[in-house]
């Protein structure tokens, strides 16, 4: 490198003008660096601003990743870091709404600790909740789908006709098709819809389910 | 058999009660005495009857089982059974369904904590703008069933009471499907060639002037003047008929 730049720097005896054309390479190589990434930042800025202002508009109908790049011109996976980046500035307490992301959607929600204002706001006294009996055929379908009537009642040892045309009018579960099985039965699978009533972002979030195994086969083996 | 106490609880289902049974005599579900398990439930199932309340189906479906298999226990063993094909020991069964209910009934108390909280999240509809942009779409499909629609109407009428002021002050109007009907056929002019059911909404104050205006495109579509579907988004699409 040294050697370089004294034999470069030789044939300048006058002035800079030979020079020029080399000297770039070597000098601005880490202001030019410097220069891309601000630049590359601010665009960063802009296309955040972009995501944020969309989400507005787009409201409960929220957005997809591959919605957004689609609009901005830039790849899905830059689109879900920026998306990340505006997540994490809404999670400070200053602000009052937040950036979910359940089942691949992202929308702007109002924070859980705005609820009790807007109740005393709107004088609301009940609230939305699912029966026991909706709950339990929700959770047996998303453990278990793509999952048969019969095989829901098998679990539950109730019938099960009227809760799932319930919750498919509710849109938290959607027909995936016919099983194999004699008489070709209707299989059901929980929606998009269900990840967002129940937050979740993909099924692996859903909670473990508790376990019984190995007290089980514990007592195989004792007997 | 000792004085049985019935409390009236609201049971899921005959694995429900089971469970509450096993917990209450501190039965080992592991290794499930059956005949206890039998006993308590033909118990509690007479005191509801005393008590003259509705016993379901179900519970008697699973009474049956238990009986059959106590009865079972009771006859001589018959070794033929022994060459029949497997056939899961219904004990086992009985205990492997309990378990598994009891994962899910568990599970869901931690799933109705997150739904309880994403309830305390509220979210806004869609710009109204951004809904008029839309409705220049040229080229709708024209497909649907009757859930479609239900669904679709459902959101259609969240997004009015959201976008109801907080304090509102009106004086209902009675309307008739027929002459709901005849003001619809009347806005149809100034309208686009397609265009949401939301448009022909924005004089609507009350629930029964929407039901009104829905059954009035219902029987519109019916006459072929209207044509309606609806697209993935659960939007409904009008669109002049043949009728017309």
């Amino acid at each position: 490198m040294d050697e370089e730049k004294e034999i470069r720097e030789e044939p300048a005896p006058f002035e800079v003008t030979p020079v020029t054309g080399q000297k770039p390479v070597q000098l601005q190589d880490p202001e030019l660096a410097k220069a891309l990434k601000t630049q590359e930042e601010q665009e960063d800025g802009m296309s955040e601003a972009i995501l944020e202002g969309l989400l507005f508009i787009v409201g409960d109908d929220g957005i997809t990743a591959a919605q957004a790049a689609n609009a901005l011109e830039i790849s899905e996976s830059r689109i879900v870091q920026l998306f990340e980046n505006l997540q994490k500035k809404y999670l400070d307490d200053s602000y009052g709404i937040e950036i979910a992301n359940y089942g691949g959607t992202y929308r702007f929600l109002s924070k859980a600790i705005v609820h009790p204002y807007a109740k005393k706001l709107f004088q609301l006294s009940k609230s939305n909740t699912l029966s026991q009996a909706a709950l339990e055929t929700l959770a047996i379908i998303a453990y278990k789908q793509p999952i048969t009537r019969v095989e829901i009642e098998e679990i539950r040892g109730v019938g099960a006709d009227m809760m799932l045309r319930k919750l498919e009018a509710r849109d938290l579960i959607r027909v995936s098709g016919r099983s194999e099985a004699p008489g070709r039965p209707i299989l059901y699978e929980v929606t998009e819809e269900f990840m967002d009533s129940f937050k979740l972002l993909s099924l692996d979030e859903l909670p473990a389910l508790p376990s019984f195994e190995t007290e089980e086969s514990d007592d195989l083996f004792e007997q | 058999m000792e004085e049985f106490k019935v409390t009236i609880e609201n049971f899921e289902g005959p694995l429900d009660l089971m469970l509450h049974l096993i917990k209450e005599k501190e039965l080992d579900l592991f290794d499930l005495d059956v005949n206890i398990l039998t006993d308590q439930y033909v118990a509690y199932l007479n005191a509801m009857q005393e008590m003259h309340l509705e016993i379901a189906s179900e519970y008697l479906v699973e009474l049956a089982d238990l009986i059959e298999y106590k009865s079972k226990r009771l006859l001589p063993k018959d070794d033929s059974e022994l060459n029949d094909e497997y056939e899961e020991d219904p004990k086992e069964r009985l205990i492997r369904r309990l378990l598994e209910y009891q994962q899910f009934k568990e599970v869901s108390s931690e799933l109705n904590r997150l739904y309880d909280e994403r309830q305390q999240m509220m979210s806004k509809p869609l710009s109204s703008e951004a809904e008029e942009w839309m409705n220049s779409t040229e080229d709708v499909h024209y497909r649907g069933n009757p859930n479609d629609l239900f669904k679709a109407m459902r959101k259609v009428m969240m997004r009015m009471r959201l976008a109801r002021p907080i304090e509102t002050r009106y004086t209902s109007r009675e309307i008739s499907m027929e002459d709901r009907e005849l003001e619809v056929r009347a806005k149809l002019d100034r309208l686009p060639k397609t265009f949401r059911f939301e448009a022909l909404l924005d004089d609507c104050e009350d629930l029964p002037m929407f039901i009104a205006t829905f059954l009035a495109v219902l029987d519109l579509a019916r006459q072929h003047i209207l044509a309606f579907t609806v697209d993935d988004e659960d939007v409904i699409w009008f669109s002049r008929g043949t009728g017309l």
